[in-house]
């Protein structure tokens, strides 16, 4: 492909004829990079992404450092406690000001000349500004850290947006709010990042982490064997307990996989992108979350209760997922590269919850997300050679987008009216349907963007 | 218990061999079956996580069984990370023993630091993880040869390339 697309050029990388029972995705969306720039152009610095946790700014002159596509910026609560969302670069030459993960403090000079911010991001200080010999021109400028064009917070998760071109943020998030509110109502008091980040690299296109958090196709084969560690864990708990392998306690949902395999899964697809992939866990008693159960279910009534017990992997398009199955991750997606991705990723869990809940949740997490343990590595080394067999060149449409087309359905279900919202599309089957029409509203999503992008252009 | 210098700096040797030459049940024995394995997270730029029950861990195993997870994994065949295996070499230096820890009492200390190249034969990369660690040793009771009761291993370079299990450490 040439290196500047034009709407046709983005037209044919997407086969969308879902109505008449196909759906696919061209591999040069996984491996041209003129397409990631169109990405990093019009769907990361275009529109809405997550920043961060307002508990991670709990105090006046907290900040935190992320990036907006390739964008550093900083996320700072000011003196008088107002949150706000600047660019990471000094107006004098650029530098980054800030330089670590997290901090606090007043005022933050940039280390090359020295010009100083506040917290509000007003430039405060410019080093020998009355020797300077200015010029006017100099001196009309603003040169306050800039501004990101939109900020906001649903529920205590900050997002920003580099355009000003984009819809208010809860008709972005529209429906998917609910998989937010499963997620910040488990705690009487909210939820909290474990202290401990994680991040990783892998050698392969953002995309492929964007669809695995709701592929529930590649759960048997890619962790067959982390499943068979599961099955011993299971059979050693049960001898040394002396009770049958089938009544011993699950030390993970995923012990039993028999019983999970014989579980439902259903997902929605919401307007702009985000997905939710659900599944009704049998082993409830396995969660972290199941010492809070009756807590929970006096706070929020019994329905949502249940749907916080479910397996459910959230994806808010494009940078943020919450995966909440063995334990809870909250990992935020930056692309690198066409073939090249950072994920920084925490563990979520309500605030004070019972000291051995949060053993086992650090213990189901560390075995299951972190690229250290025994899942995520086989998630990313299948994604490396998917971007590396992406490379026969003389394949153009992937076979990935089709399971689940005869029972998608417009609309909502009975599971999308428990939880009082309205998705674009769902899905509900057994554990082995495997749906992969999830992943259209991802893409319908992407190309609207993109061509939105390219046409204004 | 006690231990001199030159016979703690050999097991630790002998420690590193045995991965680099994949002989597990090698590298297994070497561990007490109540051994602790843990590999903090960080938190922030200079400190890492030091409470595995209430702050994240990369790694963390109170007992050999978790090791013994690991490779049942790697030797399953059925892991796309581990399958063809990454090759791996481990340079062990500055051994050094430290006093002895109130919380460990009868563990000798030892600290020392480890580069651990790691080759992935698929993509013809290498990657270099490094760091320091802490051994904390027991004395077998039936032959008298050293073991591994505790190990801690600070990672530096904590943003991890796609994986690192045991035998990249």
């Amino acid at each position: 492909m040439s290196a500047s697309l034009s709407t046709r050029d983005l037209d044919r990388l997407i086969d969308d004829r879902a109505d008449e029972g196909w759906f696919s995705v061209h591999r040069d969306a996984f491996r041209d990079p003129a397409v990631f720039e169109l990405e990093m152009r019009h769907i990361f610095e275009a529109t809405w992404n997550f920043v961060g946790l307002e508990s991670q700014l709990p105090n006046p002159n907290d900040f935190l450092t992320t990036t907006i596509g390739r964008s550093p910026v900083v996320v700072m609560r000011d003196a008088e406690g107002k949150l706000g969302c600047f660019l990471n670069s000094c107006r004098h030459k650029g530098a980054m000001v800030f330089h670590t993960n997290a901090g606090n403090g007043p005022h933050h000079s940039c280390p090359y000349h020295g010009w100083t911010y506040d917290t509000g991001g007003r430039c405060i200080a410019i080093t020998s500004q009355r020797q300077g010999c200015y010029p006017e021109a100099f001196k009309a400028m603003e040169h306050d850290l800039a501004r990101v064009a939109r900020f906001d917070s649903y529920r205590g998760l900050l997002f920003a947006s580099l355009s000003a071109d984009v819809p208010p943020l809860e008709e972005y998030l529209g429906d998917a709010k609910r998989g937010i509110d499963l997620v910040v109502d488990q705690g009487p008091e909210g939820i909290e990042l474990i202290p401990g980040a994680v991040s990783f690299t892998y050698n392969a296109n953002w995309k492929f982490q964007l669809e695995n958090s709701s592929d529930t196709y590649h759960f048997i084969p890619t962790h067959t064997s982390y499943i068979g560690v599961l099955e011993k864990r299971r059979s050693a708990r049960a001898a040394s307990s002396g009770a049958s392998a089938a009544a011993a306690p699950a030390g993970s949902i995923y012990e039993d996989i028999g019983a999970q395999a014989a579980s439902r899964r259903g997902c929605f697809t919401f307007a702009h992108g985000h997905v939710l992939m659900w599944g009704d866990n049998p082993a409830v008693s396995a969660r972290p979350l199941y010492p809070m159960l009756p807590e929970i279910e006096k706070r929020v009534g019994k329905v949502m209760a249940k749907w916080m017990m479910y397996v459910r992997n959230l994806t808010l398009f494009p940078n943020v997922q919450i995966a909440e199955n063995a334990s809870m991750q909250l990992r935020i997606i930056r692309p690198l590269a066409v073939d090249r991705t950072e994920m920084l990723a925490y563990c979520v869990a309500p605030k004070g919850e019972p000291a051995q809940a949060r053993i086992k949740r650090l213990r189901q997490y560390e075995d299951f997300f972190n690229p250290t343990g025994f899942a995520t590595p086989d998630d990313t080394s299948a994604y490396e050679a998917c971007q590396r067999g992406d490379e026969a060149r003389t394949l153009d449409w992937q076979q990935g987008y089709a399971r689940g087309l005869t029972e998608v359905k417009a609309g909502g279900n009975a599971e999308s009216e428990e939880l009082g919202i309205r998705p674009q599309t769902s899905t509900v089957g057994g554990y082995r349907m495997g749906d992969e029409t999830v992943f259209h509203g991802n893409y319908r999503a992407w190309l609207e963007l993109l061509k939105r992008g390219v046409a204004r252009k | 218990m006690r231990a001199d210098l030159a016979e703690v700096t050999a097991l630790l040797h002998q420690e590193a061999m045995l991965l680099d030459e994949q002989d597990w049940d090698g590298w297994l024995a070497l561990y007490d079956e109540d051994a602790e394995f843990w590999m903090p997270a960080w938190k922030s730029e200079t400190e890492p996580t030091s409470d595995p029950m209430r702050e994240l861990s990369m790694i963390y195993y109170s007992g050999r069984a978790g090791l013994e997870d690991r490779v049942q994994r790697i030797r399953s065949g059925k892991s796309v990370a581990s399958t063809p295996l990454r090759r791996t070499s481990h340079m062990v230096g500055n051994v050094m023993l430290l006093p002895d820890d109130p919380a460990h009492a009868n563990l000798v200390q030892v600290k020392s630091s480890f580069n651990v190249h790691v080759y992935d034969t698929r993509a013809k990369t290498q990657h270099v993880f490094f760091g320091r660690t802490t051994h904390g040793l027991s004395r077998d009771e039936a032959n008298g040869a050293l073991r591994i009761g505790r190990k801690k291993i600070i990672l530096v370079n904590d943003c991890i390339p796609t994986m690192l299990d045991i035998y990249c450490v």
